[in-house]
């Protein structure tokens, strides 16, 4: 297990310095700076911005103020947001996003993993059927439609919900985002949950501890379920990406003021350093998943963990 | 649940009408109709209605479903030279080469894609060409394993080490022996990597960084329904379910062909 996690962490630290170097890069490639706007702009005033950002200094000084700035847990100035810097934003919009996905990732998980033991135990029949279409229809429907049928449907016919907005995490405007996010996350988790129990449900040890006269139920939850979750733990990297990606549409939906809306909001403005600094956090994100998922795999798969 | 031949035809007609309708309609997709702003459906002129400044909607699907499977199909193209190549290659050749190119492929698995091509919009401006060079260029990795994998298979079989021994060169051994021997499963592939490529394209165009107005996509769209969908929600609802019957169509055939290609 250790060997494995500093294997992974071999390529994580290496992976995320390329993401960091290259991103960078990118964005001084960029054609047009940020400060080629509309109005033209006195030369003078021109060469003084540029230089109160550091943009004249040669390219290899540019990127080590920069990483020793990130190293500080400093992202430098927002270009467009002229009173905040980058990590201002962050700050703020990170705990947003954090919330949403955590209780996303959260209602995915156990709405996944009921469908699939459901369908599991029930293979081949009716509700298995019906239950394993209903996956396949929830992963491949994008967030940008569930969401807003999920405001026309329960916000403005039924009036159940409120249409939008963060009102300081108050439960009532979070339910639907969380849905919306949550549903592909599920649909996911529940075609591999199904996949996984009812190759475990064949094996000979399940054979043996029916045989050794346990309970049902103890044998699905205990014996079967456990080794089958190690398809869906290994999902849980990809799955945090999808959150993070889902999070930016589902943030615009419902205008939550996380981390995703400023990531598009500074796309649209070419706001370098803030798309910068979110694509580097979020990179950090799944990778930080990517070894939490290898953790549960061990202590799920004990043969993982040599 | 679903009849074996739905998915096939529900998805050619799809294709059919957004390929020859258009120029039937009594309205192009960018024209204004000052007399129909937000005609209701069935309205005359406007089968489907007219959208918040008079263009019709019907019209306006059927491009933008032109648009979303065009970027989707040349996307896959490129995700599909690009994944061959690289596997092929790492596959054919073996060893160290193989193991670092495919430690390239981990590590890229790992990253967040939608922003990296978010970025390279944000870069090189928004074109619709760089939005499927873009798209094809981060969508490639599955591929590339797949096709690794088969090519590390094929190279062990009798008829391989035969052209070797006949002399043939590498190149055309990959060309002519390997590479038609896993056309099948690429196809499989290739179909699944479409609605990957059509999810990730709405999605730009939904956040305004993919297709450019006057250009439309199934993404535009559904974006400019939901902003209006309090006054016409069926202009949410046809673009958004059209875009979720192509999805579900080519996920459930390229399942299908993969799963007959496996067993």
């Amino acid at each position: 297990m250790r060997a494995l996690l500093l294997r992974r962490l071999a390529t994580a630290v290496p992976t995320l310095a390329a993401v960091v170097l290259l991103s960078f890069l990118l964005m001084r490639l960029a054609p047009g700076g940020p400060f080629d706007g509309e109005l033209a702009m006195d030369p003078a005033t021109r060469a003084a911005l540029v230089h109160a950002y550091g943009l004249d200094l040669p390219l290899p000084a540019q990127m080590l103020r920069y990483v020793g700035g990130l190293a500080r847990g400093d992202f430098g100035p927002s270009l467009v947001y002229r009173d905040f810097t980058v990590t201002d934003l962050i700050a703020s919009g990170l705990p947003v996003s954090l919330t949403l996905g955590g209780l996303a990732l959260t209602l995915a998980v156990m709405l996944g993993i009921s469908a699939g033991l459901i369908a599991a135990t029930r293979a081949g029949g009716r509700t298995d059927r019906i239950l394993m279409f209903a996956m396949t229809l929830l992963t491949a429907v994008p967030t940008f439609v569930t969401g807003p049928a999920l405001v026309l449907l329960f916000a403005l016919a039924l009036g159940w919900a409120p249409v939008s907005g963060w009102a300081g995490g108050d439960p009532a405007h979070l339910a639907l985002p969380v849905i919306a996010l949550a549903l592909p996350v599920a649909g996911a988790i529940g075609k591999l949950t199904r996949a996984g129990l009812a190759a475990t449900l064949r094996q000979d040890h399940i054979r043996s501890a029916h045989a050794r006269g346990l309970s049902p139920s103890r044998v699905l939850l205990v014996h079967a379920l456990r080794p089958a979750l190690v398809p869906v733990a290994s999902y849980l990297g990809p799955a945090a990406a999808g959150m993070l990606t889902g999070a930016v549409v589902i943030e615009t939906v419902f205008a939550l003021p996380g981390l995703g809306r400023h990531f598009v909001q500074g796309a649209l403005n070419r706001d370098y350093p803030l798309v910068l600094g979110v694509v580097i956090l979020y990179a950090a994100l799944i990778l930080l998943f990517n070894l939490l998922a290898d953790l549960l795999y061990g202590w799920l798969d004990p043969r993982m963990r040599g | 649940m679903i009849r074996p031949r739905a998915p096939g035809l529900i998805l050619s007609a799809i294709v059919l009408a957004a390929l020859l309708l258009p120029p039937l309609l009594p309205w192009r997709y960018d024209v204004i109709d000052w007399g129909g702003v937000r005609a209701p459906p069935l309205s005359p002129g406007h089968l489907l209605g007219a959208d918040g400044v008079g263009r019709d909607l019907l019209a306006r699907t059927l491009v933008g479903a032109r648009v979303t499977l065009a970027v989707a199909a040349a996307a896959a193209l490129v995700s599909l030279v690009i994944g061959v190549a690289w596997g092929a290659t790492a596959g054919w050749i073996g060893g160290r080469v193989d193991e670092a190119m495919m430690r390239v492929v981990d590590a890229l698995y790992a990253l967040p894609f939608m922003f990296v091509v978010i970025l390279l919009m944000v870069v090189f401006g928004r074109s619709i060409l760089l939005v499927f060079l873009g798209i094809g260029a981060v969508e490639w990795l599955t591929m590339a394993r797949v096709v690794r994998g088969q090519v590390m298979a094929l190279r062990e079989q009798p008829f391989v080490i035969a052209a070797e021994a006949a002399g043939a060169p590498p190149r055309r051994i990959v060309t002519m022996h390997v590479l038609p021997n896993i056309a099948g499963v690429a196809l499989a592939y290739l179909l699944l990597t479409v609605p990957q490529v059509v999810m990730i394209e709405s999605f730009l165009s939904f956040l305004g960084l993919g297709v450019q107005e006057p250009l439309t996509s199934l993404g535009i769209l559904v974006k400019e329904g939901a902003d209006d969908m309090d006054i016409s929600p069926h202009a949410l609802l046809l673009p958004g379910g059209l875009l979720v019957a192509i999805l579900i169509c080519l996920t459930v055939l390229g399942e299908r062909l993969r799963d007959r290609l496996a067993a």
